[in-house]
């Protein structure tokens, strides 16, 4: 069993690690959504994928042999709600909170902004947080499905091994080759995009940067020009 | 030193970051963002208005107790960290500040949904995709549904604002 200061540790080193392979990487969640919508580009994306891979072969083996530590966590209509509203927010601001960080390491005054509007937002809101009413309702968050609070329960691959006895990586592996087939995809538009744009000489940038003036012209890693919004002084 | 000479592919770096991630999860719990942040706002209001006043919020009485012994923190604090001082080695730390008024409200904006989407669901988009999903708990699958509908709904108006 660890102690507190060792988890505070393991979380710094943990953070350390992902601040220093974030900013080298330039990888960002915001555009792994946006810039495959706006502009077509999976570089981010592809990431998230890999990454979604890894962990669900990984977490799910642990949760087989009854190790790991997952989320004991109340499913509910509040978080699609929420994570709608963070969509929008985070499109506004540029950055998620990832790389709200990494870019205030950088010196990015605009990241600092957003993280700051980001912590009163949550302040405010739990201002609103209630024990008796949705939403936010802690009355209604029991672990069990209840219908008028907008709950489902909680459920999870440790659930789901429970109730069927069947071994949770048996279902983590069902969701790493649905996540495989997505990446697949993804690997054959962009060849597809590659083989047209090779027909199509001499390449240009996104046409989405002709129509607004103001977005910034960047380069992906593949050398090719693309556009940006130009959010948080990128 | 040669690694902060040239930038790293995503996907390598992802891939790290998820497997050190494996073992966080067996320390711990799988890499989440919001938490921290939330922790660090109960703190820094408690330090303006005193313990005894944010006692009489609920959410803070019974769901965040304000402590500087909170794992959650630390992460968020070493990715500020890690970030500065790759900056710093690799010589791209400069100060960037927005040039437009349009973009301080954006950002603004963006920052207060960010925080008010976060509380209300419970996750952030790191929990979200790097934590929920791969536990395969159904919140994930949910949250995920939000948050691409939302990043759909924000590069809609973002370009709308833009091309306005």
């Amino acid at each position: 069993m660890i102690t507190v200061d060792g988890q505070c540790l393991a979380a710094f080193v943990f953070g350390t690690t992902v601040g220093v392979l974030v900013q080298r990487s330039r990888w960002c969640n915001t555009a792994a959504l946006r810039d495959a919508m706006l502009f077509k580009s999976y570089r981010n994306t592809k990431a998230l994928l890999v990454a979604m891979m890894i962990l669900t072969v990984g977490f799910t083996a642990m949760i087989s042999f009854g190790n790991g530590n997952p989320m004991r966590f109340d499913v509910g209509i509040n978080q699609f709600i929420g994570l709608f509203l963070f969509g929008i927010g985070m499109v506004f601001a540029g950055a998620c909170t990832v790389s709200s960080w990494v870019k205030t390491g950088e010196g990015n005054i605009g990241a600092l902004w957003a993280l700051l509007f980001l912590i009163v937002g949550l302040f405010l809101s739990s201002l609103m947080w209630s024990f008796s009413y949705w939403p936010l309702a802690g009355q209604t968050m029991t672990g069990h499905a209840n219908a008028a609070g907008l709950q489902f329960g909680w459920a999870d691959a440790l659930t789901l091994q429970r109730d069927t006895g069947i071994p949770a990586i048996f279902f983590g592996l069902i969701q790493t080759a649905a996540l495989y087939a997505l990446y697949r995809r993804i690997l054959k538009r962009e060849r597809a995009t590659l083989a047209v744009e090779g027909e199509a000489k001499p390449a240009v940038a996104a046409p989405v940067a002709t129509v607004s003036p103001t977005l910034a012209k960047t380069t992906d890693d593949a050398g090719r020009a693309s556009a940006a919004l130009p959010t948080l002084g990128d | 030193m040669e690694f902060f000479k040239k930038s790293l592919d995503p996907i390598v770096a992802l891939a790290i970051i998820a497997v050190f991630d494996i073992f966080l999860f067996q320390i711990v719990g799988a890499w989440t963002v919001g938490g921290g942040e939330t922790m660090i706002a109960g703190l820094f209001v408690k330090a303006l208005v005193g313990a005894k006043e944010m006692n009489r919020i609920p959410f803070w009485r019974m769901v965040f107790k304000p402590t500087w012994a909170y794992w959650k923190i630390y992460i968020s604090l070493g990715m500020g960290f890690g970030a500065l001082v790759s900056a710093i080695l690799s010589k791209e730390f400069y100060w960037r500040v927005p040039k437009h008024l349009s973009e301080w409200v954006m950002i603004t904006i963006g920052g207060l949904l960010m925080g008010v989407g976060i509380r209300l669901s419970f996750v952030c988009n790191v929990s979200t995709f790097l934590g929920l999903t791969p536990e395969m708990n159904l919140g994930g699958y949910l949250a995920v549904s939000g948050l691409v509908i939302g990043a759909w709904v924000g590069t809609w108006v973002y370009k709308k604002i833009l091309e306005a």
